[in-house]
């Protein structure tokens, strides 16, 4: 994993963080999806995972422009299936008030980054639903195949904000 | 006769899972029970049958925000049993990650969980919104503590370097100057959190604690001292179990500690402080005093301001291991292990977390107690809810209800580690 500041000759500084613990069934499909991601994005794009101090992430950030986030999603209807979420733009669902730090969040943290303006410019996040979260439990097939996809969809999209970032440049 | 329910069901801004039961009968408050729901997590109970060397990784996982504390009480009973003496800089490096764990377990309780209390928010979300250079800071003071352990302890969650004797490798002198420079600008955000903190509205609150903590000859207590109390107690950790006993309680999954001869004691930063005072440094006493604290602080609200203070404390005291941190020639002692028991009692950050492991020659483990803080003080919150809540029984129920978990929370309660927390329902009856 690169450090945000190395390598950077980019126009918009950007970082991919994917969030997860493998030890917690369906909630290692972030980390997986970082390791679907190795190799495969430019140089001056970091990539780092988080596994447990989510509060950490408002230090990661700072001072990038775009930021892309995987984590998974508690389970709803369809295990495996990714949901694209402009955080800057859409509400992120904040189920439960700040309740601990247990419980503190992505959502969480965007908030507060937002509260203290030092939220980038661009958030994109990709949330993985999953199936079972159990200490110790596999992860469910559907969502290990949905990891590639969203390594993918996340390729093209680095790969979109960096062209765009390259157009709206002054001398581009 | 006059009664009154009112429900909590969820305490916030604390670890684990909890609720309160409070009973008002004729404008009395006539019990309040810290129901502690949170499944039992068996940990003594996996140590069962597991070799010696196993154990540090193991009880790290009592908790996420203070694994050390664990990690620490176990690799001291084990040392202690097998009769191995870790010293010198292999000492100090154990005294320099505890410090990273005091850093970012009080960083994240003052500004993140017990802040929003005294200032009439919700969250440290919504109070970010007007105090956001005091969350700025506060997140930055845990970044510094949470960089500290991980540059010893390998991460900061669950670290895996500590073991029996030492540590499986030590930092270079290289390692550690980036920590030292973040830790420089840790300390003046920390005297700036004591003095913010010190203005918050306390509740003019006392209680005549009895205080337990560790006592070391010259150091304010981390990892070694005995075991003093604000009465007669003055014992070694050895013989913890003379002194103190553990019940179980219907209403909660955590065992309640209690004195033999006097029942509730109170552990954690007010103890230790209480119990120490004349350990700390003669600028951190100055800024106690200019912060409205005496040598002794009975009021649990101003608990905040003491864990503050030691913030300061523990970057201080991170500052002079490293300025005089020479690499050791090993990263531990040799261990043997031998039939026999080990006590460890170190200071987590909410108080003593005391440990005893029985182990056979082989260093198999045959049987372990370990006694977290929040478990010592659950008698102590429960003398404090009712004596809060009859302070303001003719307010509101919102006002009680509001007021009893701020109470809880001065204790930064890890439900999560003495489950081994909160539903709050009051009944006036």
């Amino acid at each position: 994993m690169r450090n945000l500041d190395e390598g950077s000759g980019s126009a918009r500084k950007i970082l991919v963080v994917a969030i997860g613990n493998p030890d917690r069934g369906d909630d290692g499909v972030g980390p997986l999806v970082a390791i679907r991601l190795a190799g495969r994005l430019p140089p001056d794009v970091a990539l780092i995972v988080r596994r447990g101090d989510i509060l950490s992430l408002i230090e990661d950030w700072n001072g990038c422009d775009a930021l892309v986030c995987v984590d998974a999603a508690g389970p709803m209807e369809t295990p495996g299936r990714i949901h694209r979420i402009d955080a800057v733009a859409d509400a992120l669902p904040r189920d439960a008030p700040f309740a601990s730090s247990h419980e503190f969040g992505l959502t969480g943290a965007i908030a507060l980054a937002h509260a203290l303006r030092s939220l980038p410019e661009i958030v994109i996040v990709y949330a993985i639903e999953g199936a079972c979260f159990d200490g110790g439990a596999p992860m469910t097939p559907e969502v290990v195949a949905a990891a590639a996809e969203a390594a993918n969809r996340i390729v093209d999209e680095v790969d979109q904000l960096r062209r765009h970032a390259m157009e709206t440049m002054p001398n581009a | 006769m006059a009664t009154k329910t009112i429900r909590v069901d969820y305490l916030t801004r604390v670890e684990g899972e909890g609720a309160l039961d409070l009973d008002i009968s004729d404008g009395r408050v006539t019990s309040a029970q810290l129901r502690i729901f949170e499944p039992p997590r068996f940990f003594e109970g996996f140590l069962r049958g597991r070799g010696y060397a196993e154990t540090p990784d193991i009880v790290a996982r009592i908790c996420g925000i203070c694994p050390i504390a664990y990690q620490m009480g176990a690799v001291h009973a084990i040392e202690d049993a097998f009769g191995v003496k870790v010293e010198g800089q292999l000492r100090a490096l154990r005294r320099l990650i505890y410090c990273g764990e005091w850093i970012e377990s009080h960083a994240l309780h003052v500004v993140m969980l017990h802040a929003p209390d005294f200032l009439g928010f919700p969250d440290a979300i919504q109070m970010a919104r007007d105090h956001g250079d005091a969350v700025r800071n506060g997140l930055a003071l845990k970044k510094a503590g949470n960089e500290l352990m991980r540059t010893i302890g390998g991460r900061e969650i669950h670290p895996v370097n500590i073991r029996a004797g030492g540590f499986h490798r030590v930092p270079t002198r290289a390692e550690l100057r980036p920590v030292a420079e973040s830790l420089e600008r840790a300390r003046d955000l920390a005297v700036g959190l004591v003095r913010w903190v010190s203005t918050f509205p306390f509740p003019n609150f006392e209680q005549d604690y009895e205080f337990v903590a560790l006592r070391h000859p010259d150091e304010y207590p981390l990892n070694e001292g005995r075991l003093v109390s604000s009465k007669d107690i003055d014992i070694d950790v050895a013989d913890y179990e003379t002194e103190f006993e553990e019940r179980h309680v219907a209403h909660s999954t955590a065992l309640h500690s209690l004195l033999k001869r006097r029942g509730a004691y109170l552990v954690g930063p007010l103890a230790r402080y209480a119990l120490n005072f004349d350990r700390l440094s003669a600028s951190i006493q100055a800024l106690a005093r200019e912060s409205g604290l005496g040598p002794v602080c009975r009021n649990p609200f101003q608990s905040i301001v003491v864990r503050a203070l030691e913030i300061v404390f523990a970057c201080e005291e991170a500052l002079g291991i490293i300025a005089a941190y020479e690499p050791p020639d090993l990263a531990a002692v040799p261990v043997e292990p031998r039939a026999g028991t080990g006590f460890g009692c170190t200071e987590a950050p909410r108080g003593i977390c005391w440990h005893r492991y029985d182990f056979q020659a082989d260093g198999t483990i045959e049987r372990v107690r370990i006694v977290p803080p929040t478990s010592q003080n659950q008698p102590s919150i429960e003398a404090d809810l009712v004596a809060v809540a009859t302070s303001v029984m003719e307010q509101s129920d919102d006002v009680i209800r509001d007021r009893c978990e701020q109470s809880i929370r001065n204790y930064d309660p890890c439900i999560s580690c003495s489950a081994h927390f909160l539903k709050l329902s009051v009944r006036r009856l």
